[in-house]
């Protein structure tokens, strides 16, 4: 078997402001703990022993370096550019967070905190944080908003599996924004011995630089997989930004390939109806301790979006995606719940891979893409999460008669096995 | 001498109307100063009352020139009682920092309490203060580094708002000997404002002589909130008259 150690030559850097984004808005309370935060992460990133303890988990534990398929069927179909996709969801838990959540564990360990507190959205990140709390032994609150439980229950459920403790947040629009907010508040007053693990590429700094160090194997195992290949564009989902700037971040300061972010298009224009930032109708603003573009009334209040997807429900961006927005290194467009339904179904029945409905988002935009292109030249895809996990959404859209019969039938069951006399 | 207490309300909470009878109460039971709270959607500092309030102005339509609106009805009503405006960063960014301190000005506004614009990363709005006239207040934790806090007070603000324990709003604080000595140093050296986890008459009493003014307020939006549960519109300013003289009440 061939040994996997990842390319850590790449020295990080700490930036805390990207162009006019980012910075650490926080009140004096948590100065302090982000300062250490900072402190412990530049070392950590060049100690070898640390470096070394996560080269392992990200073989072992994590199964790195994922496959990079390249999607002969799906290529010929649309008639363009040749399509390769990063099949990031098939690390362990089923998508990228999972090298963030091992990343600041490690942190965390050799921080020497003893408990762990996380925000979730669709449940990926939570999931991921719960396992490797499971791992490292330590125990993990994990702030859901009660919207997304009732939305992504088998989540929920995993994470508890893992023994986390999930916690419902009833404040606000009860989404990711408010879980956000409850680990903040929690961490304000636990971060004595509490690492917060935050798990995209935004709130305050360090959290954008660490996030993308953590997400950058992905981006780096890419530029080795795709060696040989002309590649035209490399394109991600985007919500907060993970994985896109960790899939993008060997490319950063390099004028090609094309980097395009998608962002969730939902159900068509209008605030409220989409997470469309960086193409729409957002403005600059600081929200949850970071400068970036936010989805704002004229009094700064935050609104509310939508998306099928879980994970791109949010009304920010990660800061520096913001600024390689407006410098115009990173494109970014928009894919519509309904054409992301569609690129599920495509990338099945051709590839025989299921994209989660956030990636699903690149998948969408690269099926348009593709075909404008030479069959000379090549577009990589993340598919940053399986999709597992959106069965019962997505099931209830795209087949949607045999799969209620199913969820009355498994009811009915567990109802009767429940209550065997009445039912005599 | 009369203890100095800041009486925090919502605006707009649970309506505007609302808001200021609750002001009005505030005075009667002998707030010295008002805080005014600009709610914001995502109040991360704020524990589970003051949230909740925020949350139910947004929904009764809150704007931010609302807030302006009250506070100019109050600076009139009671001249006497200076005006706080505590709000969030993305309220002050979106309006303008130098706008927004310019109308807090104009409306007869003594300070700003804004937590997540700190000295250093506020976006201007000390600067803008001083040009204005308008005090900027900021907020610490006693387990703020000494290096830190020299360099706040350095600026020599008049006001510093101490949140007396790590965590959020809301939530009872024990006084230790330790916390009232670092007020009572503090204190020596600026105006403190003292606040987080204030619901009693004893925890006033004992900072007393510790700060030189002590804030109450998501107490005080639980009193708001049951009142007009209870017994509607009229019950909200004498319930949170009485609060006020309970927790100003000798022993």
């Amino acid at each position: 078997m061939p040994s996997y150690t990842p390319d850590t030559t790449i020295k990080p850097v700490f930036n805390d402001f990207f162009g006019a984004f980012g910075g650490r808005y926080v009140a004096e309370v948590l100065r302090a703990p982000l300062e250490e935060l900072e402190h412990e992460f530049k070392a950590a990133m060049v100690d070898p022993a640390f470096l070394a303890d996560l080269a392992t988990v990200h073989r072992e534990y994590i199964g790195r370096p994922t496959p990079f398929l390249y999607a002969r069927n799906a290529s010929a179909a649309l008639g363009g550019a040749q399509i390769y996709i990063k099949l990031e969801g098939l690390a362990n838990t089923g998508a990228h967070k999972i090298n963030n959540a091992a990343g600041q564990i490690l942190l965390a360990k050799r921080m020497g905190k003893k408990r762990i507190i996380a925000e979730t959205g669709a449940g990926q990140h939570g999931v991921a944080t719960a396992a490797v709390c499971a791992k490292f032994g330590l125990p993990c609150t994990v702030y859901m908003g009660e919207v997304d439980i009732a939305r992504q229950r088998p989540n929920v459920y995993l994470m508890e599996l893992y023994g986390a403790k999930v916690v419902p947040v009833s404040s606000g629009s009860r989404t990711l924004k408010d879980a956000v907010n409850e680990a903040l508040r929690d961490w304000a007053g636990s971060f004595a011995d509490t690492h917060y693990l935050l798990g995209s590429a935004l709130g305050p700094s360090p959290f954008p630089d660490m996030v993308r160090e953590f997400q950058a194997f992905v981006g780096r195992e890419v530029a080795q997989q795709a060696k040989g290949l002309d590649i035209a564009a490399l394109i991600a989902c985007v919500g907060g930004g993970s994985n896109s700037i960790g899939f993008f971040e060997p490319y950063l300061d390099k004028t090609t390939p094309r980097l395009i972010g998608v962002e969730a298009g939902g159900r068509g224009s209008g605030l409220g109806e989409n997470a469309v930032r960086m193409g729409g109708d957002a403005r600059p603003g600081v929200v949850q301790g970071y400068k970036s573009f936010f989805l704002l009334d004229d009094d700064g209040q935050v609104q509310d979006t939508h998306s099928v997807s879980a994970g791109l429900d949010y009304a920010g961006i990660g800061p520096q995606l913001a600024h390689l927005g407006q410098i115009g290194r990173v494109e970014f467009a928009s894919a519509l719940d309904s054409e992301v339904i569609e690129a599920v179904k495509f990338f099945a029945r051709h590839e025989g891979v299921v994209f989660a409905l956030e990636s699903a988002h690149a998948g969408a935009y690269a099926m348009k893409l593709a075909p404008t292109l030479p069959k000379t030249r090549a577009i990589i895809i993340n598919m940053s999460g399986r999709g597992d996990k959106d069965i019962f959404i997505s099931a209830k859209i795209i087949n949607p008669e045999p799969w209620i019969g199913f969820l009355k039938d498994e009811v009915e069951s567990y109802e009767r096995a429940q209550h065997p006399k009445e039912n005599r | 001498m009369k203890t100095s207490l800041m009486a925090h309300l919502v605006a707009g909470y649970p309506t505007y109307e609302i808001s200021l009878e609750t002001a009005r109460g505030l005075v009667a039971g002998g707030a010295s100063f008002l805080e005014i709270q600009f709610p914001f959607s995502d109040p991360s500092a704020d524990g589970p009352a003051i949230q909740a309030a925020c949350t139910q102005a947004l929904a009764a339509g809150f704007k931010v020139e609302d807030g302006w609106r009250l506070v100019a009805k109050v600076r009139g009503e009671f001249p006497m009682v200076p005006v706080f405006v505590m709000s969030y960063a993305s309220i002050v960014v979106t309006k303008g920092v130098e706008a927004f301190v310019a109308q807090a000005k104009a409306g007869g506004v003594t300070g700003l309490i804004i937590p997540d614009l700190a000295p250093g990363a506020d976006e201007g709005l000390a600067e803008a203060g001083k040009k204005h006239g308008v005090s900027i207040v900021p907020v610490i934790v006693p387990s703020v580094p000494a290096s830190r806090l020299e360099k706040l007070l350095a600026d020599e603000p008049e006001w510093v708002y101490t949140a007396i324990r790590a965590g959020i709003t809301g939530v009872h604080t024990t006084l230790t000997p330790e916390l009232k000595a670092f007020l009572s140093a503090l204190n020596a050296r600026t105006k403190v404002m003292a606040g987080f986890g204030i619901d009693s008459a004893q925890q006033v009493r004992d900072l007393a002589t510790s700060a030189h003014t002590i804030v109450c307020g998501s107490a005080l939006v639980r009193v708001v909130a049951a009142a007009f549960e209870l017994g509607g519109i009229t019950a909200v300013r004498p319930a949170v008259e009485n609060k006020v003289l309970e927790l100003l009440s000798p022993i």
